[in-house]
């Protein structure tokens, strides 16, 4: 129903939301570089906390040191990098109300390139296959896990690479003709790849939206798949976890629509988008964001109570590192922001039916969430000898250092300045997915009220 | 249970009772007599060859026999495997009814008539020490003057297993305090029948029986060890006289 | 298109109601067969509490076998209802509308199925009672809550009493459709049923906010009810149970046979029913693109099970994989599960020309349905009968025919309860079809009319 009952309902023409999307596009905001600076400063000590930390080696002896690193990259990989499925998946379930906030969703697949590059030395931190579990049944020699790894991610990052590629033609091509001669007019034209809007044209970039957007789907669950079975499962001896990559997958579904919401926000309220971002995007995601955290305690749940109920030695040692001693209070604080926050707040229709009550969620989501990647990774890269077939003895849960925490926050900051980068360069609300949005819709009385009628186009 | 003079409380263990099993394989000859012994104590079902060719057997004790190595050179090794009484049972938590649970003696008990026959703790059992009443056992005439009036009579859809011998536990520990039970002084149906005394039972509690000092044997080891489940039986490991 | 045939209201009355205000004779003798193989499996269950679980296959060390496979097929199967209907009505799919009631009564008469199967394969089943009613019955012992096999009739007696309430909450402006329409003794006992409804705004919005709640409050049921089953197995020690992706892994398991049940339940319906006029191509079309999302997922879940059950290369856990795999019959029937419940049918499902088409979907379905029974025989049993590395124990299990006719009797008794309830209650609910025809409206992109929905 129209949101405020008593009020007309109006939409812009798609005409209107081109021109102003373009407007925005093209002026120069002072603040915006002000950001990219201080972003830039953060990513550079990130760089800095890096290297203090490549001083110390690769070795046996230091793969401690890596667990952060591993811990930031998993949690890069399961926020940023897990938006596109978010584009792919409503676009697939037809939903509406994603239109305005798909493109952010697409342009995050840019950071791919920084947690790619990020994937490198944590490879090189781990051990090698022999004498120790992992999916590459020991095949030794580097090329396989290490190969291997390089190859799935690499695949994940051009698909949604591509998927941008693709999905921003129609956009680029508006700003190739909205302003031809300025420099990003002229990389537009490049990308815009001949655009003009044919049918054809439109077949293609449907048909293979679906297409990328489903390989990306498809590939995602691999990736988590790898990244638990190496980064964690490979290092706890005598795991044996098989919801493990599940739970990274719902974790991450989580943690994209969180950062959505918290995107959203911040360009509303700095930005001046707020007649992009209304409450519409954000209930609409709060219903999704209520489910994914009861599946946030679901998943962890049963793995909990498979290895609990059965009192065995090996799984007794291992819950008491991940749960009930070393890292049992990073779990306390996750379990708190990612279900029973989300739990009592989002129950309530004002709270989800608001601006800030998702928002408020989402952003604790992405605190918890950052937590809870710590307790698993760090606790697996702290372990000292990975060939045991019970742990023993247990390692005591590991603060951050100073380079730890400046990895972090360069990690997240490097991710947030590619997403601003890309943004100047391919408007970030997606104009033809908004204007199609736009003309499809049409107000009617109904009832003795006013409603909208969505056509489908399917 | 309710005339029992031991103290309630399960943390005073030196004045409780602890049952305890040591089997050593290396006495063992695989004569099946402990297999008799328990059947006629414990009015364990007749079982024909038609429970053997249905898989139906109902042993309390069993032998297992496997084969080692290749001819001329093959060996037969014996191992009789009952409850192992396990301190961290898995069968206990899993049944819906409490029909088995760990008493203060560190049995693992099995009351029958609580039993609905879900059959769960058949399947956590790792030993496969539990049998199940496919059918209603039936004794001929003139063998039921023989059963035991000790002990139950269990009826089709009840799990049964070895209680080392409960009903002579209690008989002989009835209003006594351990230490007035020598050690040695009763044993399981099994432990009495085995002809080269391969099996020892007693109360592990108390330092100086026969049970708590063969149980830090060097030959000593446990099935299954790794799961956790703590069993009350210790084996001893047997010992080829070509070093095998 | 689902929005372009409009039927009048008068007509959807009496298309719909056909079913409960005659009786065609194919009911009658379908319902009689039905009736002789119920009665078959209920002299089996007699003759097997009378003898003992000895008539069944059942031997050391496969202590479960058939009758939990079935148990375990029902509770899937009742998955369908929840995901239709509460799922597809909170994400506002059009499309749910001549299944919702179908899929809801599938489930509840399937909770009901299901709850039948641990009941008699019990060793006592007359003493069930004091398995789980809350209550020490002057024992002094209330049922051991830290079984698993306390927590399942929980949770589904849960699931059976809130899809009940589901269904019947759906049903009441029907019910006052054949109340007015009614003579007899009819007429006062539908009247109460309908609870005195008159369709004015004020019950129509309670109905609404009913059916939004139920469905939210639902959810949490729905994914807990199978979970709970799956920790029947997650929570023991037998290898290859003992997988922390069992409850995701039974749940999507579940909905993957449920819909697909749903599916082959409206081919059925239309075909018996005549129901041309309210289930489309579109219909199962939509229904096909679900599963192909849904059996997707599920193969994800299979293959996590299967990597981490070899990922430790415990020697047990190879073992019974490796029975289940490659040693024959339980290859062959492996084979035939993969291929079923996944190879065969998701891929005929990627083209449209399968999807839309009644007879590929119906077998299809049907498809799943078999190798959705075969997975959960080949998760039991083969693990019952490698358990262990005392491979002196090693046994097979073969069904004997009195499992087969209880089983049997199972399906028909699901189907007989669903012929039952269409005499008397209408199987597509006539409000949603109505209520889905005024949403219809369409909008004029430049010189197309785009048909539409009003948007709630």
């Amino acid at each position: 129903m129209a949101l405020d009952e008593h009020a007309i309902p109006s939409f812009p023409t798609h005409q209107e939301v081109a021109k102003d999307i373009l407007e925005r596009y093209q002026t120069v905001d002072q603040r915006y570089w002000r950001w990219i600076s201080v972003l830039a400063l953060l990513f550079v000590a990130g760089i800095v906390g890096f290297v203090l930390r490549l001083n110390e080696g690769f070795g046996e002896e230091s793969r401690s040191n890596w667990g952060y690193l591993v811990a930031t990259l998993s949690f890069l990989l399961s926020t940023f990098l897990a938006m596109p499925i978010l584009s792919a998946g409503l676009r697939l379930a037809k939903a509406n109300w994603r239109r305005p906030f798909t493109r952010i969703n697409e342009n995050m697949a840019i950071t791919g390139l920084l947690v790619y590059l990020m994937l490198i030395p944590a490879l090189l931190a781990l051990p090698a296959t022999e004498g120790r579990l992992s999916v590459w049944f020991d095949f030794p020699h580097w090329m396989a896990f290490k190969g291997g790894n390089l190859m799935v991610w690499g695949t994940l990052v051009l698909i949604g690479l591509s998927l941008l590629l693709l999905v921003a033609a129609p956009d680029m091509a508006a700003v190739r003709d909205h302003m031809p001669n300025s420099r990003r007019g002229k990389i537009a034209r490049i990308m815009a790849a001949g655009w003009v809007g044919s049918t054809r044209q439109w077949r293609v970039l449907h048909s293979g939206a679906l297409l990328f957007g489903a390989f990306y789907l498809l590939l995602y669950p691999t990736v988590q798949t790898l990244m638990q079975a190496d980064f964690q499962a490979g290092l706890l001896p005598g795991i044996k976890d098989a919801i493990a990559p599940a739970t990274a997958v719902i974790n991450a579904l989580q943690g994209a629509v969180a950062l959505t919401l918290v995107t959203m926000y911040i360009m509303r309220r700095f930005g001046g988008y707020e007649r992009y971002f209304g409450i519409d995007q954000f209930w609409s995601l709060a219903k999704p964001l209520l489910a994914f955290s009861l599946l946030w305690f679901y998943f962890w749940w049963a793995s909990f109570i498979t290895f609990w109920y059965g009192r065995q030695p090996g799984e007794s040692e291992l819950l008491k590192l991940l749960i009930l001693d070393s890292y049992r209070n990073p779990l306390m604080i996750s379990f708190f922001l990612n279900f029973i926050g989300p739990l009592v707040a989002l129950i309530w229709n004002p709270v989800r039916k608001s601006i800030w009550g998702p928002t408020l969620v989402a952003a604790g989501i992405l605190v918890g969430g950052l937590i809870n990647h710590i307790r698993w990774y760090v606790s697996a890269f702290s372990v000292e000898d990975p060939g045991q077939h019970v742990l023993s003895p247990i390692p005591a849960g590991q603060l951050p250092t100073a380079s730890d925490a400046l990895i972090v926050v360069g990690g997240i900051s490097g991710c947030i300045l590619l997403f601003m980068l890309i943004s100047k360069l391919i408007p970030v609300i997606s104009i033809w997915e908004v204007g199609e949005g736009l003309r499809l819709v049409k107000v009617r009385k109904f009832l003795g009220r006013y409603a909208i009628v969505i056509a489908k186009s399917h | 249970m309710a005339t029992q003079t031991q103290p309630q409380s399960a943390t005073d263990r030196s004045e409780a009772f602890r049952w305890s099993m040591v089997i050593d394989l290396d006495r063992c000859t695989g004569c099946e007599a402990c297999v008799v012994a328990c059947q006629s104590e414990n009015n364990v079902p007749i079982n024909l060859q038609s429970a053997y060719d249905q898989g139906r057997v109902l042993e309390w004790i069993r032998l297992e026999r496997y084969w080692e190595g290749d001819f001329p050179n093959i060996k037969a090794r014996f191992i009789p495997v009952l409850c192992q009484h396990c301190d961290n049972a898995p069968c206990e938590p899993v049944c819906p009814v409490y029909a088995t649970y760990h008493n203060n003696e560190g049995l693992n008990v099995q009351v029958y008539n609580r039993c609905v026959g879900t059959r769960y703790c058949g399947n956590n059992c790792p030993y496969h020490a539990r049998s199940f009443n496919y059918w209603e056992p039936v004794w001929p005439e003139e063998l039921r003057h023989q059963l035991n009036p000790d002990v139950t009579v269990r009826t089709r859809g009840v799990m049964e297993k070895c209680s080392m011998c409960v009903q002579r536990i209690r008989r002989a520990t009835r209003s006594k305090t351990p230490a007035q039970i020598p050690d040695g002084a009763f044993d399981p149906a099994c432990v009495q029948a085995c002809p080269t005394s391969a099996m020892t039972f007693g109360n592990s509690n108390n330092p100086e029986s026969r049970v708590s000092k063969l149980r830090e044997d060097e030959r000593r080891f446990r099935v299954f060890e790794s799961l956790g489940t703590d069993p009350n039986v210790v084996y001893l490991k047997q010992v080829d006289t070509n070093g095998a | 298109m689902y929005y372009r045939r409009t039927l009048t209201e008068a007509q959807i009355n009496q298309q719909l109601l056909g079913t409960v205000l005659t009786t065609p004779l194919w009911w009658i003798i379908i319902l009689s067969g039905l009736g002789i193989i119920v009665a078959g499996a209920v002299s089996a269950v007699g003759f097997m509490v009378n003898q003992g679980l000895g008539v069944t296959g059942l031997r050391q060390p496969v202590f479960w076998g058939f009758f939990i496979t079935n148990f375990i097929f029902w509770v899937g199967i009742s998955h369908a209802g929840v995901m239709i209907s509460a799922i597809l009505r909170l994400s506002q799919a059009e499309w749910r509308r001549p299944m919702v009631r179908a899929a809801e009564t599938m489930t509840v008469f399937s909770l009901m199925a299901s709850l039948v199967m641990p009941l008699i394969h019990a060793g006592r089943p007359w003493r069930i009672f004091y398995w789980v009613f809350p209550y020490d019955w002057a024992r002094g012992i209330w049922p051991d809550v830290r079984s698993p096999l306390v927590w399942d009739p929980i949770a589904i007696t849960t699931y059976l009493l809130s899809s009940t309430l589901f269904v019947y909450t759906a049903l009441i402006p029907d019910l006052a459709i054949i109340r007015d329409r009614s003579t007899g003794w009819r007429k006062p006992v539908y009247g109460a049923l309908a609870l005195g409804w008159h369709g004015n705004p004020r019950q129509w919005k309670l109905q609404g906010l009913a059916g939004i709640l139920l469905s939210a409050l639902i959810l949490p049921v729905f994914v807990s009810v199978h979970s709970i089953v799956s920790w029947d197995f997650g929570v023991s020690l037998v290898p290859s149970w003992h997988v922390t992706v069992f409850a995701p892994y039974f749940v999507i398991g579940a909905v993957h046979s449920g819909v697909s049940a749903v599916v082959t339940l409206m081919i059925i319906m239309r075909k018996l029913y005549k129901l041309e006029n309210f289930i489309w191509e579109e219909h199962i079309d939509a229904l096909a693109r679900l599963l192909i999302v849904v059996a997707s997922a599920w193969m994800f879940l299979f293959w996590l099970d299967l990597i981490f059950a070899l990922w430790l290369k415990e020697e047990q856990e190879m073992t019974v994989w490796h029975l289940r795999m490659f040693e024959p019959p339980w290859s062959w029937l492996f084979f035939v599960f993969f291929m079923a419940s996944f190879v065969i049918p998701v891929p005929l499902w990627l083209f449209r020309r399968v999807r839309r088409s009644f007879t590929w979907m119906l077998w299809t379905s049907l498809l799943v349905n078999v190798g959705m029974f075969l997975e959960r025989f080949l998760i039991i049993v083969p693990a019952l009968m490698r358990k262990g590395p005392m491979t002196f124990d090693y046994a097979t299990y073969r069904p004997s025919p009195i499992e087969f006719t209880i089983i049997g009797g199972t399906i028909a008794l699901v189907a007989s309860f669903l012929l039952v309830f269409s005499k008397f209650f209408p199987l597509i609910p006539l409000w949603e079809e109505k209520e889905g025809q005024i949403l219809i409206d369409s909008v004029r992109v430049g010189n197309v009319d785009v048909p539409g929905l009003v948007k709630e």
